[in-house]
């Protein structure tokens, strides 16, 4: 079901491409832009529950964003603009715990207990982002944009590792498993399939035409659902992915 | 733009200034137990018997070793190290009378919503007996927090006051971490009425299942030992978890005992790889060894230790070793003998408590390295130490 509605508004956003050229008017005004970026930022609990300790470190993974889009002038200043694009949303954090819910599920068996200690996470994600903004033109160089986006996960990927450390199973009276510094010692996890497959959000922004059709931007796009459906259980708190991304644009039309 | 990027970065620091106050511990755990003062040395066999200091998270009675506890003080102070900010009642280190049974002390978490009830008790030297049948057997039931309650058998003997002594371990408890709501006979090691005599005790290599064999832990042979299974090390250390022997205060000569035992069909090692040239073999041995080093601290055999049982004679603290050489495959009860080989141990320390006695069955002989077959089986009953030359 998401991903029928998912590939219908894919079809609308290529379907502006093709068909709003072809209208009287609109056509001499349309916009469009080839864009890279950079994007760096999390996929995080919003806020950080009070299990989590410390943030030991936080790296970043090379996050890219390519596309196009089309932006088509409604009035003066408003228009709206959609496009395609390719990126991914990578993140590689080191945090301290304390009594963290876990769960770890593999195959027909589970153990959930409370983990504090030492946890190490990788999100690797790629996907294919389809943006529906608003656009105000300020001037004639800068135009900020603003509009929910969908995302449709190409790959993904969420693994870590829980070490030096203890999971308390069950409850804080249950058995205390020691974790170790070393692998073989500690225990690690891997919900690639638990993710979804499609993400919502809000992405604002703003185009700085800089130089005859070179311009900069600068966006922000925050989740609103988190990278796990709702009854998946084995993280504590809701993770929403919120990245920011530095590009360049070129205007092609 | 520039307001756009301090934007970004004003969201990145307020992401990571979020940090919370820190909650108070929910944990309330004895971590060690001791008895400070001179004047209570003469209670005991050995100094380092007047310290616990590995006490499993998965435990709560312990276990001080008297002389005799007639002659005990009705008045002895046990001070505790517990779970920072956690509070025990009674007092820590409060004097109390421990020669009419155990006494309970309850720690509270910090939080004030967890609490852990902890038997302290003093009991005369710790092997009761010589001769086990395995028909003593309690249940012993956890619910789990994904709703399942596990049901897993625990052996003791019965020690001369009415206190059960649990001399015996086995792996049970390491197992019930990946299951849920498992009967008795699904765990590795389990009572069975079919005994040579009465009740016995059925050992099998089990697979650990998806989760065992992502954490490289793929099998779990039955094990049941004289000593103590530490649920603490199955992740970090799994050959610290079995922490062999019990004081013995009696130089054994033999021992013997009845089998059975069938090979699983697939010999497979840690990665599940297969061996089909491999089968695999059922394990008994004992150990005669020095539960005190030289620097005076409390030695204890775990399975780092037994790991080679060829290279056990060069082992300082071990003084005799005695192996089955084999067990055959067999379906009907066969018996068996070991005879304890090495040096001899000094009287004056052997009767002083100083010396204890592993004594060891495994389903698969190579399970401590989760390597074996899935389905060995190995059935003991009626095992009796012998002291006469």
């Amino acid at each position: 079901m998401k991903r029928n509605i998912a590939y219908i508004i894919l079809i609308a956003a290529t379907s502006l491409f093709i068909s709003s050229p072809a209208e009287a008017g609109t056509l001499d005004s349309l916009q469009l832009k080839a864009r890279a970026g950079y994007s760096i930022g999390g996929t995080t609990p919003i806020p950080l529950p009070e299990t989590i300790r410390s943030i030991e470190s936080y790296s970043l993974t090379p996050s890219f964003m390519a596309g196009f889009d089309a932006q088509l002038p409604l009035t003066q200043r408003w228009g709206i603009m959609t496009g395609l694009r390719l990126e991914n949303k990578g993140m590689k954090a080191a945090v301290t715990t304390k009594a963290y819910f876990m769960e770890v599920v593999k195959g027909d068996q589970k153990m959930a207990g409370l983990f504090t200690g030492h946890v190490e996470q990788e999100v690797k994600q790629w996907m294919l982002t389809v943006p529906v903004q608003a656009t105000f033109t300020l001037n004639r160089w800068v135009t900020l944009k603003g509009g929910p986006y969908v995302s449709f996960l190409l790959s993904k990927g969420f693994s870590g590792i829980a070490s030096d450390g203890y999971l308390r199973k069950d409850t804080p009276t249950g058995p205390k498993i020691l974790m170790g510094k070393r692998e073989g010692e500690w225990a690690t996890y891997d919900f690639n399939d638990d993710m979804r497959n499609v993400q919502l959000g809000i992405g604002v922004g703003a185009d700085w035409q800089v130089y005859k059709c070179l311009g900069v931007s600068a966006d922000l796009n925050w989740g609103l659902t988190g990278v796990f459906p709702g009854d998946f259980k084995t993280v504590e708190q809701t993770l929403y992915p919120v990245y920011g991304t530095i590009g360049l644009f070129y205007r092609l039309k | 733009m520039n307001k756009y990027i301090i934007l970004i970065g004003l969201c990145c620091c307020c992401m990571a200034s979020c940090i919370k106050d820190e909650a108070p511990n929910k944990e309330c755990d004895i971590e060690s137990a001791w008895i400070e003062g001179a004047e209570y040395e003469k209670y005991f066999y050995q100094t380092t018997e007047m310290r616990k200091e590995k006490i499993s998270s998965a435990e709560t009675d312990i276990y001080f070793s008297v002389r005799s506890l007639i002659s005990l003080s009705k008045q002895i102070p046990v001070s505790f190290k517990i779970t920072d900010g956690a509070t025990i009642e009674p007092a820590n280190g409060s004097m109390q009378d421990f020669t009419q049974g155990r006494v309970v002390y309850t720690v509270t978490s910090e939080d004030g919503e967890w609490q852990r009830k902890y038997n302290v008790i003093f009991v005369e030297p710790q092997l009761p007996a010589q001769k086990f049948s395995f028909e003593d057997v309690e249940t012993q039931t956890e619910k789990t927090l994904l709703g399942g309650v596990n049901e897993l058998h625990v052996f003791y003997e019965r020690a001369m006051t009415d206190e059960r002594n649990y001399c015996w371990a086995t792996g049970n408890s390491g197992s019930a971490l990946t299951k849920n709501g498992s009967k008795p006979e699904e765990f590795p090691v389990y009572s069975t009425p079919d005994g040579k005599t009465g009740r016995g005790v059925c050992l099998n290599t089990q697979s650990a299942g998806a989760l065992g064999e992502f954490m490289k832990k793929p099998i779990a042979a039955g094990s049941l030992f004289l000593g103590k299974f530490m649920v603490d090390f199955v992740m970090s250390d799994a050959l610290k978890a079995t922490q062999f022997g019990v004081p013995n205060g009696k130089e054994p000569v033999r021992i013997i005992g009845w089998y059975k035992y069938k090979p699983g069909e697939k010999f497979t090692d840690k990665d599940m790889k297969e061996y089909p040239d491999r089968t695999d073999e059922a394990s008994i041995y004992a150990v005669y060894y020095r539960n005190t080093d030289d620097n005076g601290e409390s030695y204890i055999l775990d399975g780092h230790a037994v790991e080679d049982l060829d290279k056990l004679s060069d082992n300082p603290q071990v003084y005799k070793v005695a192996r089955v050489a084999s067990l055959p495959p067999t379906d009907t009860w066969t018996p068996w003998e070991m005879f304890f080989e090495g040096r001899d141990a000094p009287d004056g320390l052997v009767t002083a408590q100083g010396f204890s006695l592993a004594l060891v069955f495994s389903s698969s002989k190579q399970g401590a390295q989760f390597e074996g077959a899935i389905g060995s089986t190995l059935y003991v009953d009626e095992v009796e130490v012998l002291y006469e030359k």
